[in-house]
């Protein structure tokens, strides 16, 4: 029996024995690697600060002949850099980069079963804003896994092709899509092109598409659409959309959305749209809109009376002398000892917003 | 020769920015976070400051408001570095005393450039 129990604590400590020598290997031979890698990739890093901080003038050659072990430990360096760099020291990177095939090697991965593999070769597609890769990254928009079309997403955004527009919407359309804000921003990346592509998808069953195209239009200043969005204001069977349509006419500044947002103001529509619409005339900047604003003062809706007020603010010294018209024609009648109405404690809010807003201008005015 | 304190916890972009300023005749002190800025600071005023906004243990804003208040006159320029652009985000800086934005990704050319520019309004 104590022969038995010493062979089992003996093959015990054997196995303790070995499986600390094989932990204690591994780290060993880790920390080498790492210091190999690190040895290895000094003189290349070195060689890439120095050629991108002179926008690429001098030393592409000696980049694309650095040996491909060496190449190989400075590659994740350089690519996280690329994505840090623009102008004339980024398109230098890229060619060194073209060069030594790693586009052609991105593309390939794209197709991997690995998923990591596959979202990191959509980020070197994207960081080398390769317009030849957007057809394969839109190809990624459906991905079984949501973070490599996040990725994709953000890859085609960078890319800032047009092209990619109406698969960016279409991905959407799913029931895990990517986040509306991520989307919004990389729609707004493709530039001004899209706008004819975004103002169709205003017509997308789904409300959450239209609801990002909206922003999307808002944020690219789209005069274009204004008609396709008032639209949209006026007849969409979701109240968020009509909510976005408002928010984000006011921030197109032409005169073509001020119609469609005073109608909006009408009694009869829902009080989340008209105060929507009253900020986003504020938004607007037209001084036309101020009567109509003034009036909203009194509204029996707190957050249209609110936002009516801050819209004033917004509108400068006309919106100003309105604000301030109100509190003294609610003095005037009720006397100066009498508790203010809502739409004069609205005015006063606004006002006294402003006074502090114009008090920190200055201030940081005379600081810079 | 003007001395300009880089604070920026990316070993990359510290290394990138002071290689090119250092070659653009400006003598450069580089910093990989706030304390160690702050620190920086007070031992060797710099003619301008050039301060990433995202830094671990202290943000780029109150490294900034920090100089304001202490060591740094209103005169120095504060250049910050940031991906975020937004109104608000930058309202913070303008807020906290900073006098630019440079946007990241950037060119090293143009921030070469926006640096030479703010000493230059100061130096007139």
């Amino acid at each position: 029996m104590l022969g038995l129990f010493t062979v089992v604590l003996e093959v015990l400590a054997g196995v303790v024995a070995v499986t600390v020598l094989a932990i204690v290997g591994v780290r060993v031979f880790r920390k080498v690697r790492q210091r190999r890698r690190a040895a290895l990739a000094a003189g290349p890093r070195q060689a890439l600060l120095a050629f991108v901080a002179d926008n690429g003038e001098h030393g592409a050659q000696e980049l694309v002949a650095i040996p491909d072990d060496a190449w190989r430990a400075a590659e994740p360096g350089a690519l996280a850099l690329l994505g840090k760099l623009r102008g004339e020291a980024h398109l230098a990177l890229v060619s060194v980069f073209l060069q030594r095939g790693i586009a052609r090697t991105a593309l390939g991965d794209l197709h991997s079963r690995s998923r990591v593999k596959r979202a990191r070769a959509a980020q070197v597609l994207g960081d080398l804003e390769l317009r030849q890769a957007v057809p394969e990254l839109c190809r990624l928009l459906t991905d079984r896994h949501d973070e490599v079309r996040v990725v994709a997403v953000r890859a085609l955004g960078r890319i800032g092709d047009p092209a990619a527009a109406w698969r960016i919407i279409a991905s959407l359309d799913r029931s895990d899509p990517v986040p509306s804000l991520l989307a919004t921003h990389t729609l707004v990346q493709l530039g001004a092109e899209a706008e004819v592509t975004l103002s169709a998808a205003l017509d997308h069953p789904q409300a959450r598409v239209r609801a990002v195209c909206l922003d999307a239009l808002g944020l690219l200043g789209a005069t274009g659409s204004v008609h396709r969005m008032a639209r949209v204001l006026r007849e969409d069977s979701y109240l968020d959309v009509r909510v976005a349509a408002a928010t984000n006419l006011g921030k197109l500044g032409t005169r073509g959305a001020l119609e469609p947002l005073q109608q909006a103001l009408s009694p009869s529509r829902p009080a989340a749209l008209r105060a929507a619409a009253a900020r986003a005339l504020g938004e607007l900047g037209a001084p036309s809109a101020v009567p109509i604003l003034a009036d909203l003062l009194g509204d029996d809706e707190f957050q249209v009376a609110h936002e009516a007020a801050h819209a004033l603010r917004r509108l400068g010294p006309a919106g100003a002398g309105a604000l301030a018209d109100a509190i003294e024609s609610e003095r005037t009648q009720a006397g100066a000892h009498a508790r203010p109405s809502a739409s004069a404690s609205h005015a006063q809010e606004a006002l006294a917003l402003s006074r502090v807003g114009a008090e920190h201008g200055e201030r940081v005015g005379a600081g810079a | 020769m003007s001395t300009i304190l880089l604070v920026e916890d990316d070993p990359d972009i510290r290394h990138l920015v002071s290689y090119k300023l250092t070659k653009g005749g400006f003598d450069v002190v580089d910093v990989a976070d706030g304390l160690a800025a702050l620190r920086a600071a007070r031992e060797n005023p710099p003619d301008l400051v050039l301060l990433d906004v995202r830094m671990p243990r202290m943000s780029g804003i109150e490294v900034c408001r920090e100089l304001r208040a202490g060591p740094l006159p209103a005169t120095v320029p504060i250049i910050m570095l940031t991906a975020r652009s937004r109104p608000q985000d930058l309202e913070l800086g303008y807020a906290a005393g900073a006098t630019e934005y440079i946007v990241k990704p950037f060119s090293p050319r143009d921030l070469q450039e926006r640096v030479e520019a703010a000493l230059a309004r100061v130096n007139s």
